[in-house]
């Protein structure tokens, strides 16, 4: 595969053989190492990282609008703010323009995006239970299902280890160091 | 000086006192556990075990957090010597030799001459700022605004110019920090910015939320458990001891790694792990056998290990006497005094004796402890290690929820935490270091403040900053850095800070 730019006539072609073949590489955990010169427009990771940083800080000034700039002898509450986002979008254009230095966007590894996105989603839906089901239970909930769901562990062990740790972890901060935690229904 | 030391007097009869040595000593078993364990700097620790200090007197807060802070990076020194895996960023140059030590044999005498310089390095420090803060704070109470924000300012180009990764990037990093800095009330005004009508916002975003999501849940989603190495070397407890030859190879590495850290950790900014890496490329560049560096120099673990314990305590420095955080760490420390109705800064020293002396000198008998803690039980440490990582992450998350909220009582800031843990996924894919962004955070409404003081004193006039001698010393300071790092930057020049990255990515990878 690597070798299919020389077989295609359009480099854009090749540019995009070789883009989805170090994509799978990429998703599959390999290392790369690779050399896609020759094609018309390699996105880089700084090309994106300064488009972002570049909308941020337009977002920042948008935002901005109604803030008070003030002057130099009496600045307003606008003032850095505005400063600030100035040199954001300053930086984000250089980062941009340099991006020739950076990794190419499309062979980043993403291995553990799917590892990162469940931790986040059962994590949100603890932390929106929270207040609701109190300490204990959401705790036990959440480290039951991060082991049962993520890790693939048996449910007995895992039920066991959750429930035990969130138990000592109350004990310890309710009755020893004296930290009230937040009580779900049940008062507790 | 006669003042000094009956004043250090009366801070070792506080910090001996049971109840304070036992937290001083609790502070630096959690700090070591902090270190050792991979996915949790003291940074996050400390912001998770805030609220357990909730229940404690300012001065027993105070000795316990630092305890852990100090604690870590002794700590961290086990996992890169043992596991070649750095428990904290600090102790990445560490992994070179130290594991390469560790593979012939000597992981005992690493582990020793670590702690060792470690202790050197914190001790010799906590004299030094026991000699130099409290004339520090007499010369600071004449600092005005504009000398803070030429102080500020110079603390961000010094940790922009020192980042051996991009300057543009740190500068970035430290933008974004400053506008998060920026939500909620205008102090001056009373306008609201960018709180979107959320209540909870008006305060600001708080630095615990953002410091736990970033480097201790952005941590964990950047590791997945399959990922996770569990091979370690186990030293033997007799062969602690370094031979003659080693102690003779580190001494000098360890006078130097303490200088340099020390006065590394007093200028703000990532000190600890800047003042490690510094030392590594200068013991490498005085070495007499430069080519031994990466196969187990003793040199290349007792600078490192030495300095970066050495900035930990220099970087208490201008947070003692001049109330300004020169870390994000140091900026929790100072949060959590103030929840305890203590102001830190210039004053500190006259207010609050019992604090400022009985925390210095629970640094000396801390520093004491940690040297007893890492030797005999490094067995005990390494054991935690071998809990699954499966096991382990579920309940870091688990005390990251708690340590957020615990700390307002409020969801917003887990919310907020969340958040910050998939933005600190989302740096590290792409190369972006968190550190400057949590101390533009922190320094934010500092700066901003003293800032519009400035020109307000000034009449809008920004010679100001210029006119005053200690504010224009800084700014001349601020000005040589920038115009050293543009010359590199402009002429694509390989200064030396891209030469010590190049060689340090060469070696952590081989």
């Amino acid at each position: 595969m690597p070798n299919a730019r020389k077989t295609q006539s359009t480099p854009s072609a090749a540019c995009r053989d070789d883009v989805s073949y170090h994509r799978s590489l990429a998703w599959a955990g390999l290392e790369l190492s690779v050399n896609l010169e020759g094609c018309l427009m390699t996105l880089r990771a700084d090309h994106v990282t300064g488009a972002f940083f570049i909308g941020f800080g337009v977002l920042v000034l948008a935002l901005s609008g109604d803030l008070p700039t003030g002057n130099l002898s009496m600045p307003g509450s606008g003032f850095m703010p505005k400063i600030v986002a100035v040199l954001t979008i300053f930086f984000g254009v250089v980062l941009a323009v340099r991006a020739g230095e950076s990794k190419i966007f499309a062979t980043l590894s993403w291995n553990d995006a799917k590892h990162a996105g469940l931790v986040v989603g059962i994590t949100a839906a603890a932390v929106a239970l929270f207040e609701w089901l109190g300490f204990l239970a959401t705790n036990a909930l959440l480290i039951l299902t991060l082991l049962v769901v993520i890790e693939r562990r048996p449910l007995l062990p895992a039920a066991v280890y959750s429930i035990g740790v969130v138990a000592i972890t109350y004990v310890l901060f309710v009755y020893i160091l004296k930290t009230p935690l937040q009580a779900g229904p049940l008062g507790f | 000086m006669e003042s000094t030391i009956l004043s250090l007097a009366h801070g070792f009869s506080v910090a001996l006192a049971p109840a304070n040595a036992w937290y001083a000593f609790l502070g630096c078993l959690v700090g070591t556990l902090v270190g050792v364990l991979p996915g949790i700097g003291p940074l996050a620790g400390i912001s998770i075990l805030l609220p357990v200090t909730f229940g404690l007197n300012a001065t027993q807060a105070i000795i316990m957090l630092a305890g852990i802070y100090y604690g870590s990076q002794y700590g961290g020194s086990t996992t890169s010597i043992l596991m070649r895996i750095p428990g904290e960023a600090s102790s990445v140059m560490t992994c070179i030799d130290g594991y390469a030590m560790a593979k012939k044999g000597r992981a005992g005498a690493a582990l020793c001459i670590a702690a060792v310089g470690s202790w050197v390095g914190g001790t010799v420090g906590v004299l030094v700022l026991t000699v130099v803060a409290p004339p520090l704070a007499q010369i600071a109470v004449s600092f005005g605004p504009p000398e803070y924000t030429a102080l500020l300012v110079l603390g961000l180009i010094f940790l922009a110019y020192m980042s051996s990764s991009s300057l543009i990037r740190t500068l970035l990093m430290a933008c974004l920090g400053l506008l998060l800095g920026m939500i909620g009330i205008d102090n001056m005004t009373g306008h609201f910015r960018y709180s979107f009508d959320l209540a909870e916002l008006g305060d600001g975003i708080g630095i615990v939320p953002v410091a736990v999501g970033l480097f201790g849940l952005g941590e964990i989603l950047s590791t997945p458990s399959s990922g996770a190495v569990k091979d370690i070397v186990s030293p033997r407890l007799r062969d602690l001891l370094p031979t003659g030859k080693e102690w003779n190879e580190a001494a000098l590495p360890i006078a130097r790694g303490t200088v340099l850290g020390f006065i590394i950790g007093i200028i703000p900014g990532s000190a600890h792990i800047i003042s490690s890496f510094l030392s590594y490329a200068i013991e490498r560049r005085v070495s007499k056998h430069p080519k031994e560096f990466g196969k187990g120099a003793v040199a290349g673990v007792a600078g490192p290990e030495t300095a970066n314990n050495a900035a930990s305590t220099g970087a208490f420095v201008p947070l003692l006497a001049l109330g300004i955080p020169t870390s994000p760490i140091t900026a929790v420390l100072i949060g959590a005094l103030m929840i305890h109705g203590v102001s830190v800064g210039p004053m500190l020293v006259n207010e609050h004796p019992d604090v400022f002396w009985g925390f210095v000198a629970s640094m000396y008998v801390g520093n004491l402890m940690l040297l007893v803690l890492n030797l005999p039980l490094v067995s005990l440490f390494v054991t935690v290690l071998r809990i699954p990582y499966a096991y382990l992450y579920p309940l870091i998350i688990m005390f990251c929820i708690i340590g957020v909220y615990e700390v307002n009582n409020s969801i917003v800031d887990v919310w907020i935490m969340l958040i910050m843990g998939v933005v600190g996924y989302a740096l590290r894919k792409f190369d972006f270091d968190p550190a400057p962004l949590v101390l533009g955070l922190v320094i934010a409404p500092i700066l901003e403040q003293s800032l519009r003081q400035s020109l307000i004193m000034s009449n809008g006039n920004y010679l100001i900053f210029f006119s005053r001698p200690i504010s224009l010393g800084l700014m001349l300071v601020s000005i040589g850095l920038l115009a050293l790092a543009a010359n590199a930057f402009v002429l694509k020049r390989a200064d030396w800070r891209a030469r010590l990255a190049e060689a340090e990515t060469g070696e952590t990878e081989r």
